[in-house]
């Protein structure tokens, strides 16, 4: 029997010269476990090459001093983390320290004295990002609601709404520069008056530039948060609405009562997968602004990496913690549902 | 809405307009529900309106001629209302932006960066999307926490290092100070973009093929094994045709966000020049650095850069939602 199936095979497969014929027989005679590990083998060749290698690498450059690629680098242990988080690496920073510059210099941080670049570029991080993560969060769920009704031109709107997600930082960048441009934009002229931005040098101005950034990406990813809503309102029974309309309740109560509570999981991996990517703002405010102007984590990373390589890995490091807790609890989120 | 709240007060104030209306909206089905209509109607042309709005400023500002431009006066009364228009027509920005900055050839370098991503990743993607939809075996769960953990961290994590490999140093094991070689010199070369995009926008590409081919019913994967093909002959011949939207989904998520890659498109490419294989980003910046007053070339260019992803989000919009709620959610 086995011999005549190898034979057929063999047979079958003809056209392949010898060596693919017994390669291919030496992978079907693999275990499923075997299998499964050598198809998964690239993946995991890419992976630790581009992802895995370079993180551990970082982590231990973050030890070291030195320029990047010359020069004798020699071991300072965790010295660059801490003249991050005293201020002693202010200098080796470019720029100066502008954004909101007195409001927690003398409160004490729970654990540590934050001082200088690393404060501000922290601050300016988690606030863009809870700022921005929330406002798309409320107005993604208005979209959403939009797009789950039945009407006609629903595919022109939904297009609508996802082109911006999907155009080039760079372009998303430039069009939010030419719209405050002292030059060009007419933007200014309106908001100067309402004390939202300044009213000239706006794009050099880190208060009216960390605004014009926030409200670039929520007119950017709004749709993101839209689309991943859409997907938990188009889960729900319509059969509760049915139920709810006889029982006399209005649309609100609807809302309420059923919308709300059960697209709230989706909602909350939504709003935490947003988190994450919202803690990356580097592109954007390269290209409106610079990153002297309004000091990202990943600007920071940036900036350094050519003249203080330690320096540069410490803050990728701490980049790299944060997003990591953050990830933590999606992923923790993720294993208690059965992932 | 507080029904109750608003029933007492029109009950007891009947005179003023808006108490009546308010009245006859609650107490009226038909007129509640044209209300619904219309505050959806004001809704949707809202988010139409702010989402579609710069585009339009983008055109305003490519029509208009420079002089024009500089002598900036945007708010012309158009049925009262202030609203900026293009001044002029001039089309011809539209020629000048390819004389000044070789536009089509960054255009170039980022359809090929794309593209090559975008193979890569499909085929490997295809592979794990099999191994982790439709096997069974021991570290399957842990290996896809991995594989998810890597497309939480911020590119700015791989940067120093993969740089550092990338200028044609040493690839050093962490820790150990062992030298495995030297990494041949890859900035300005297209591998030196197409790796990282690769393994960063692998796990996207992943989990929407494992949530695809996990839904291939194995009576047909059986079927064709006891016909006398391998598993791989399996995945190809029956299981990758019939995840056909998926692999679509996959490739179309992964184009979109290698064209619109910032960070690594932006560092790893040592000048914005085409020769160094320089994509959209580094024209778009050439204009803002070399020609710091050619507005209407600034916004020309950006409209051309965003016509091939206006053209796939309208071509494929049912698989870019379907992918981002694949990948994002993972249900």
């Amino acid at each position: 029997m086995s011999t005549e199936a190898e034979s057929v095979g063999r047979e079958h497969e003809s056209k392949w010269p010898g060596p693919v014929v017994s390669l291919s027989r030496w992978l079907e005679n693999l275990g499923e476990t075997a299998f499964a590990y050598l198809l998964l083998t690239p993946v995991f060749v890419l992976l630790g090459a581009i992802a895995f290698y370079p993180l551990l690498r970082t982590l231990e450059l973050s030890l070291f001093t030195g320029v990047l690629g010359s020069g004798e680098p020699t071991f300072v242990g965790l010295q660059n983390y801490v003249d991050l988080f005293t201020g002693a690496a202010n200098p080796s920073l470019p720029g100066s320290v502008t954004f909101l510059p007195d409001v927690t210099t003398s409160g004490g941080f729970p654990f540590v004295h934050l001082e200088g670049w690393v404060r501000s570029t922290l601050i300016v991080t988690l606030l863009f990002t809870l700022v921005s993560v929330s406002f798309e969060t409320i107005i993604g769920f208005g979209q959403a609601l939009i797009l789950d009704k039945d009407f006609r031109g629903r595919r022109w709107v939904r297009a609508a709404i996802i082109i911006p997600w999907a155009i080039p930082l760079v372009i998303q960048g430039m069009i939010f520069y030419l719209m405050f441009h002292p030059s060009t934009g007419f933007l200014t002229s309106y908001l100067a008056p309402l004390g939202l931005v300044a009213e000239t040098n706006t794009l050099n101005d880190p208060a009216s530039t960390f605004l014009i950034i926030t409200v670039a990406d929520i007119w950017k990813t709004s749709a993101f948060m839209a689309l991943l809503i859409l997907a938990g309102l188009q889960s729900i029974d319509r059969n509760l609405y049915d139920v709810a309309k006889v029982a006399g309740a209005s649309p609100w109560q609807q809302f309420k009562l059923i919308t709300f509570p059960l697209v709230l999981p989706t909602l909350i991996i939504a709003v935490l997968f947003r988190t994450i990517n919202a803690m990356r703002i580097y592109g954007l405010i390269d290209t409106v602004s610079s990153c002297t102007t309004v000091p990202s984590l990943s600007c920071m990373v940036v900036e350094t990496f050519y003249s203080s390589r330690g320096l540069s890995s410490a803050i990728a490091f701490v980049t790299a913690g944060i997003v990591g807790m953050i990830a933590s609890v999606v992923i923790y989120q993720r294993y208690k549902e059965g992932f | 809405m507080a029904t109750i709240d608003g029933s007492n007060d029109s009950t007891e104030s009947e005179g003023g307009p808006l108490a009546r209306w308010t009245k006859s909206v609650i107490e009226d089905q038909e007129k509640r529900d044209r209300l619904y209509r219309a505050l959806f109607i004001v809704a949707a042309g809202f988010f139409l309106v702010t989402t579609l709005f710069p585009f339009y400023w983008l055109l305003v500002l490519a029509l208009t001629p420079t002089s024009q431009i500089l002598t900036g006066d945007w708010s012309l009364p158009i049925i009262g209302v202030e609203f900026p228009h293009p001044q002029g027509f001039n089309v011809y920005a539209f020629v000048e932006m390819f004389e000044q900055v070789p536009f089509h050839l960054f255009m170039f370098n980022s359809f090929v960066l794309a593209i090559s991503t975008t193979v890569i990743v499909l085929a490997v993607a295809t592979l794990a999307g099999y191994v982790f939809g439709r096997l069974e075996f021991p570290g399957r769960g842990v290996l896809m926490l991995v594989v998810l953990m890597i497309s939480y961290f911020p590119p700015a994590a791989f940067l120093v290092p993969l740089f550092d490999a990338f200028l044609g140093n040493a690839v050093v094991i962490p820790f150990l100070g062992i030298e495995l070689f030297e990494s041949p010199r890859l900035v300005n070369t297209p591998a030196s973009m197409v790796l990282p995009f690769s393994a960063l926008f692998l796990p996207l590409a992943i989990f929407i093929l494992t949530t695809f081919y996990a839904q291939i019913p194995d009576g047909l994967e059986d079927a064709a094994r006891v016909e006398g093909t391998t598993r791989l002959g399996a995945l190809v011949r029956v299981i990758m045709p019939l995840s056909a939207p998926g692999l679509a989904t996959a490739a179309v998520l992964t184009f979109i966000t290698v064209y619109n890659e910032y960070f690594f498109s932006s560092i790893m490419a040592l000048e914005n020049s085409p020769e160094n294989w320089s994509p959209l980003l580094g024209g778009i910046l050439s204009y803002q650095t070399q020609y710091t007053t050619e507005f209407n070339l600034m916004a020309a260019a950006s409209i051309v850069g965003v016509l091939p992803i206006v053209i796939i989000v309208i071509v494929a919009q049912e698989r870019i939602v379907s992918g981002l709620t694949a990948g994002g959610l993972k249900e």
